[in-house]
């Protein structure tokens, strides 16, 4: 046991790396149309015990220092298939809402921002795609030339403490009914209201401490 | 016999890098060594030679890498003290990183560090300087030094720009410097703080006369070497620190430790 | 009595203030959440709340005796759990 034992440590992500054929149009992408800073290179090859072509690892700032990353492999040819992205290709008997569930959401602050980035998006042969008002966010959506979904999005409202009690009675009830086999919304949802009313007696200590758990 | 490879990055015209390194490194007891070389296009030591030089790195280390070495050494101590404070740090770390990308074991040393490394597994506090450089960046170094910890009591610099003329310097003028240094309170003696400028012969008969010991890049670069190999420094006749076994691998700077860790990116 | 609970967030507000039309349901308040009590089934009509369709379809929190007898982009309906 030591001091940081039960301390939530991470500072937000260092960089997010992906696979790319198109190293011109990741450039274009993410560095002229969207502004985003090349801030590193590395140029390496395999010297591991797996030999692979030489590569370049470079590196867009994403704001307050996070990166996303690419590997670009010379003269590695794009791998055969006709749907996903350039890390993974599908059959046609995977549905849609598979393929669009993997994505990066970027945040903006402002109403502002998201326009001035719908503006750079739409001038762009990367047109936005879609503009969405979720509950309490508000998103654009397009996909960068390696077939990746990006996202931005802005905060309608803060989250409320409320709210975090609630996410996490969801999840406690999700592992309770996905490890009992018994794995469906109306599960969810009857797991959720005993969990509700098992808690009940103890909202005061959950809300002044959203971030603890059962 | 342990069969170790050396990865070199030199500047192009050093000549004195891969003739000390090899002569020491082969004198070690239980070591076969071999050494693999990549150049860094370089001709005068000026600042706008050095950060030519400079861009050059991730081509060598590239080379260098391919050989599959055990331990790789930047062989320019003054294209990095010529740099900012803590240069030598964020190099290392950089090529640390690149070959950590391509999941290469090399560790990384580098001659500037050895150097900052050997004075402070010897627990020098104050040290004299012998620098074939023009005094503008002869004082660089000695701020860097300094910058690291260590009061440099005096130093000379030879003024030898042409780089290829620095490996033609007679042991007898660099001896001759050596001698006019005040010593007073002085723990070491840095009789050539450049790979470049040939010292070897000097270093035993130097330690006999002045009474301290004596190092200079390439035996620093050579103790942390055999550091990075986990091997006893058993070298004769090139100084006290070459033959001090493990004794001083204790008290010698960490800060390597903490960058070869080969994180797989 | 069976129950449905909805968090008390803003944009649930009118969701719970439509369903509170009834003249079967109670509405309470339970910590974070609001509590719909009944003993029959009950309907709630989304046009007449005004949510939007990401809104209404993350709306309801949990359910007790009850089942969702029919969630669709208008109508979202409890019937007693048998």
């Amino acid at each position: 046991m030591n001091a940081l034992h039960d301390k939530h440590l991470v500072r937000g992500v260092d960089h997010a790396a992906f696979p790319t054929f198109d190293p011109v149009g990741t450039v274009r992408f993410y560095r002229d149309v969207l502004g985003f800073p090349v801030v590193h290179s590395i140029c390496a090859a395999g010297w591991g015990p797996e030999k692979h072509p030489d590569f370049i690892h470079f590196f867009f700032d994403i704001g307050n220092g996070d990166r996303i990353a690419f590997f670009y492999y010379f003269g590695l040819e794009p791998l055969p298939g006709g749907r996903g992205d350039a890390y993974a290709q599908f059959d046609d008997d995977v549905p849609e809402f598979f393929l669009g569930s993997r994505h990066l959401a970027l945040s903006v602050e402002s109403e502002d921002s998201l326009n001035e980035y719908q503006r750079r998006l739409d001038d762009s042969e990367w047109a936005t795609e879609m503009r969405v008002q979720h509950e309490t966010i508000e998103s654009i959506y397009t996909h960068d030339p390696n077939g990746y979904i990006v996202e931005i999005t802005r905060a309608l409202r803060p989250v409320t403490p409320q709210e975090d009690v609630d996410a996490n009675l969801t999840i406690d009830a999700l592992v309770d009914v996905v490890s009992r086999g018994d794995a469906s919304i109306h599960a969810l949802l009857n797991r959720k209201a005993e969990l509700i009313v098992e808690r009940s007696d103890d909202w005061d200590t959950l809300l002044a401490q959203p971030e603890a758990t059962s | 016999m342990t069969l170790r490879r050396v990865g070199l990055i030199v500047p192009s015209s050093n000549v004195t890098v891969e003739t000390e390194l090899p002569q020491l490194l082969r004198r070690q007891e239980g070591l076969d060594v071999s050494f693999h070389s990549s150049r860094m296009r370089m001709t005068a030591v000026t600042p706008a030679g050095l950060a030519a030089m400079n861009v050059q790195r991730e081509r060598c280390v590239m080379e260098v890498a391919d050989a599959g070495p055990d331990v790789l050494l930047y062989a320019c101590l003054v294209a990095l003290m010529a740099g900012e404070h803590e240069e030598h740090q964020r190099v290392e770390s950089l090529v640390a990183e690149q070959l950590a990308t391509g999941q290469s074991p090399t560790l990384v040393r580098s001659s500037a560090g050895a150097l900052l490394e050997a004075l402070e597994a010897l627990s020098v506090r104050r040290v004299a300087l012998v620098t074939p450089y023009m005094a503008p960046l002869a004082r660089k170094v000695v701020d860097y030094i300094e910058h690291e910890g260590f009061e440099v009591a005096d130093y000379r610099a030879l003024e030898v720009e042409d780089n290829h003329a620095v490996g033609c310097i007679e042991g007898s003028r660099v001896m001759a410097a050596a001698r006019e240094l005040d010593l007073t309170g002085v723990d070491a003696v840095v009789l050539s703080a450049c790979v470049q400028m040939p010292s070897l012969s000097l270093i035993a008969d130097a330690e006999q006369e002045l009474g301290l010991p004596v190092i200079s890049a390439a035996t620093a670069g050579a103790f942390s070497i055999l550091r990075a190999l986990n091997l006893p420094a058993a070298v004769a006749n090139a100084g006290s620190l070459l033959m001090s076994g493990t004794d001083l691998y204790d008290s010698a700077a960490t800060a390597h430790d903490s960058i070869n860790l080969g994180v797989v990116r | 009595m069976a129950s449905v609970y909805f968090l008390d967030v803003p944009e649930n507000r009118p969701v719970v203030e439509v369903a509170e039309r009834s003249q079967q349901v109670h509405v309470t308040k339970n910590g974070p959440y609001f509590e719909i009590s009944a003993a029959e089934p009950f309907e709630i009509d989304r046009r007449a709340t005004g949510a939007r369709h990401a809104v209404w379809y993350s709306c309801v929190a949990g359910i007790r005796g009850f089942r969702i007898a029919g969630w669709d982009k208008n109508s979202l309906r409890f019937e007693i759990q048998s």
